[in-house]
């Protein structure tokens, strides 16, 4: 924790920098706590809007003009927005770092939102919507993130064609000014930076946004939804997805799901991996992960396979589930935890990914953590741990959903929940 | 064989033909080491078109020391970021480590290489292999690339898809197989390439004990440059919602000298905040349009593509050639070359920092330029575009002829006779 520094700044902004002299680049994120579930309900995909057009123009610049001016610095630009946050990161050289962050503070405090641009997003949007209904991953991905989370945390950022047609560009203003302040702000900063000078800028940038009330910092309601759906869509693969309840990444048993979906899907010798693809060639896309909204965790489970053998692939995935709870091993215990700290060292050597993990304390944690603290826990999950984490958090209500040219077969849905009633 | 420092980087020959280079990071606590097998599509016939991609699954399935779980375990031990991949022109094969675990690392690389392509995997692995090309196919955006390639090297190996197809691969023997790989995977047509934070004479003591007893084919690539066709073709797949639009025409090789130039001419005309950005993406027009500069080592192509509603197809097509002709007769300003080469030096040292980014550009110098390259180096390259070489290159290189036009979605357009 040494080299961290961790405050609040008069404007209301949260910061946490991690210096790293030695490198030739400074990564930051600004994260405002405010996406998805912050719209109206009747205006889904409002938040989206806002992320796509603030940058379309300032009360000094055009976006043209802003944009240009990002690139004369040379920098390294994204955005996104997601169910709780709007977040804009950015690299550059060390140099023109007080520059960037003045640029970031110029459309965050200072966005005109041009019609043009607003008329633009709204086009672009329903045709994101359109390109979603190609993308069999992406359109899988939303169907069960609605009924994993329910109205609230299932919204998918891009909103749905008649809430697009409600949205107009003064809603977008109001939900700006509303939302965006700098109570509402975390910062993250990696880098050859001097955190001093570090706070010093964002305090100027952003001195006077708004309320500084610390605000956003809240968690949203959960409505999971057990049972199988199936969504018929003309292709070559049937989509399988299938997810249900886990715990939140601030919890003390967070550690041990990392490491027990790394026996699941962590490398090629993961379970899932081994299990359906090496041994019976059923997919070439399998996977597990999680997602933890804040104050929330859901595991998934993926697979995309042609019609024919999405049952003998569905019953393969959870077979492998339910059996880690019986005959996990300590050698793929093992694997999973040195998997997770490996990845500190390989990925730590990159100022974007290092940005990226500070990022994710401040969000969850509410302070940066160091690596030892994040190896001392992952290490420390025995066998017993992975066993009462799987007792205590059985798969015991399903959500699934398939996406493709057949549902899956009754029989196969029996044959998975042999001590359940199945998640119809 | 004698070895060659200079810089950071020391290189050397294997007495097999098998070619080492190595770049000392000794900022980082990681370490990547890669094989690049100088195989891909381009080297198959027709009949067993996929042949190299199936191929690169069978490289994890088993050697004489390991199973195919032992390779999967193995590499997961160490916790390495490991995968592989096969172009038109390479197969690669690489692990992103804890420094201490570099040799480990290469020792498995090494043996897997060696594979065995045990029968009893051969059946299995093929079916994987078709889901990857059903999967494939159920993505517009891939079956469009594919379509496009087929037509614009219409004739030649780069026509057909890296995946293959389902009447190419579901044939394939493991004795058709295994006479691709003796010839194709001998360590004269291999680079082995390390970057991170290790120690050149060991690495090389490293490359000699497991890879030095590799056996010489003699068998060289026998790689022709393509003809690039022109022309009108649509794919109609009615069950899409979009239309790919793309328009190709030839270009400059990776291994040309004005590489960096193209690549910032594209960038200009369809990169981020481009030309292409202000008058057709934030015109509303296309959520997608870009221009990306395609390279392969005996040619090039330069694609400006967009994606948009199927009904929107000509307005995109007339935007982008409008888009196209002004870059051809009219100079590009200096600013717009500015800007380009400022977010190409943040690039650079974005990907310097990591041996896994080093690893991917140090096997593009030595496959397109024969030697490593420093970042100053590639600065200096990027330095030295400006206006006029890009003025000089559309001159050589128009886009605002006719080209190859593809189109691909559930509209068939245009109506070609």
């Amino acid at each position: 924790m040494s080299d961290f520094v961790h405050e609040n700044l008069p404007c209301g902004i949260e910061f946490g920098v991690a210096p790293l002299p030695q490198r030739h680049v400074v990564s930051f994120q600004i994260r405002v706590l405010t996406g998805a579930c912050a719209e109206p309900p009747d205006k889904l995909g409002l938040a989206r809007l806002i992320g796509e057009t603030i940058d379309k123009g300032t009360q000094q610049r055009t976006g043209r003009q802003l944009s240009d001016a990002f690139d004369a610095i040379g920098a390294s630009r994204g955005s996104a927005t997601g169910r709780e946050t709007a977040t804009f990161s950015c690299t550059v050289l060390p140099e023109h770092f007080d520059k960037a962050v003045a640029l970031h503070a110029e459309f965050v405090r200072a966005p005109t939102f041009p019609e043009d641009a607003f008329t633009a997003s709204i086009q672009l949007a329903r045709q994101e919507l359109l390109a979603l209904e190609d993308d069999a991953h992406g359109l899988a991905d939303k169907l069960i993130g609605q009924k994993a989370y329910g109205p609230l945390l299932g919204r998918h950022p891009l909103g749905e064609p008649e809430t697009l047609d409600r949205i107009t560009r003064d809603d977008l203003e109001d939900h700006w000014r509303s939302h965006f302040h700098g109570g509402r702000i975390v910062v993250a900063v990696a880098g050859a930076v001097d955190p001093k000078r570090v706070a010093e800028i964002f305090q100027e940038q952003f001195d006077g946004f708004g309320s500084p009330h610390r605000d956003g910092r809240v968690t949203f309601p959960v409505e999971f939804s057990a049972g199988a759906t199936h969504h018929h869509k003309e292709l070559e693969q049937e989509q399988i997805g299938i997810c249900w309840p886990g715990v939140q990444a601030t919890h003390d048993d967070f550690p041990i799901q990392q490491v027990i979906l790394g026996v699941l899907s962590g490398g090629m010798s993961g379970r899932l991996f081994t299990e359906v693809r090496e041994k019976q060639g059923l997919v070439y896309w399998v996977n597990a992960w999680q997602e933890t909204p804040r104050g929330t965790g859901m595991i998934f489970l993926g697979a995309s396979t042609t019609p024919d053998r999405c049952d003998r692939t569905y019953a393969t995935l959870l077979r492998e589930v339910d059996r880690l709870a019986n005959d996990i091993q300590q050698d793929e215990l093992d694997r999973a935890i040195t998997g997770l700290v490996a990845a500190l060292e390989t990925r730590g050597d990159s100022t974007r990914a290092r940005c990226a993990e500070l990022a994710n304390d401040l969000f969850f944690f509410g302070r940066p953590r160091t690596d030892e603290e994040r190896v001392a826990k992952v290490q420390a999950v025995t066998i017993e741990d992975a066993c009462r984490y799987l007792t205590t958090y059985p798969r015991d209500r399903l959500c699934v959903v398939t996406l493709g040219p057949r549902p899956l077969a009754d029989s196969a849905i029996e044959d998975a929940h042999p001590n359940d009633s199945g998640p119809a | 064989m004698q070895k060659v420092t200079d810089g950071p980087y020391t290189l050397h020959t294997l007495d097999n033909g098998l070619r080492v280079v190595i770049e000392r990071m000794p900022h980082v606590r990681s370490a990547a080491a890669g094989f690049l097998v100088r195989t891909g599509a381009r080297d198959e016939t027709p009949p067993f078109a996929g042949v190299s991609h199936f191929l690169e699954h069978m490289m994890f399935k088993g050697t004489a020391r390991r199973t195919w779980r032992d390779i999967t375990v193995d590499f997961d031990r160490m916790g390495s970021a490991y995968n592989a991949y096969t172009s038109e022109d390479r197969t690669i094969y690489y692990g992103w480590v804890r420094k201490a675990d570099i040799g480990k690392q290469i020792e498995l690389l090494a043996d897997m290489l060696r594979s065995t392509l045990p029968a009893s995997e051969f059946e299995t692995e093929k079916k994987v292999v078709l889901e990857e090309i059903a999967m494939a196919r159920d993505n517009l955006e891939h079956r469009a690339f594919d379509f496009l390639q087929e037509k614009v090297f219409a004739g030649h190996p780069l026509a057909w898809p890296v995946l293959g197809y389902e009447d190419t691969v579901g044939p394939l023997t493991r004795d058709q197989m295994g006479e691709y790989f003796e010839q194709r995977y001998a360590p004269d047509n291999v680079l082995f390439i390390v970057a991170g934070n290790v120690d050149p004479e060991q690495i090389i003591g490293f490359a000699e004990k497991h890879c030095g007893s590799w056996a010489v084919s003699g068998v060289a690539a026998k790689r022709v440059p393509p003809d690039i066709h022109g022309g009108t073709d649509v794919l109609t797949v009615e069950r899409f919602k979009q239309q790919v639009v793309a328009l190709t025409f030839p270009s400059i090789s990776a291994c040309d000298e004005r590489a960096e130039t193209a690549a910032a001419a594209a960038t200009i005309l369809g990169g981020d905040n481009s030309r292409f950005f202000w008058s057709i993406v934030q015109k509303g027009l296309a959520p997608r349009a870009g221009a990306y500069h395609l390279e392969y080592t005996d040619c090039g192509l330069m694609m400006l593509y967009g994606i948009c509603q199927p009904e929107n197809a000509e307005y995109l097509l007339e935007a982008m050639r409008v888009e196209a002709d002004r870059i051809c007769t009219e100079r590009v300003r200096e600013h717009e070359v500015e800007r380009v080469k400022n977010k190409r030096r943040t690039s650079l040292a974005v990907e310097s920092e990591t041996p896994y980014y080093r690893l991917t550009q140090l096997m593009d110098d030595m496959e397109y330029r024969g030697a490593p390259r420093t970042v100053e180096q590639m600065l200096a390259e990027v330095d030295a575009v400006t206006a006029d070489t890009i003025y000089d290159y559309f001159q050589e290189y128009p886009v605002n002829a006719d080209g190859h036009l593809a189109s691909a979605g559930p509209r068939r357009w245009p109506v070609v006779d």
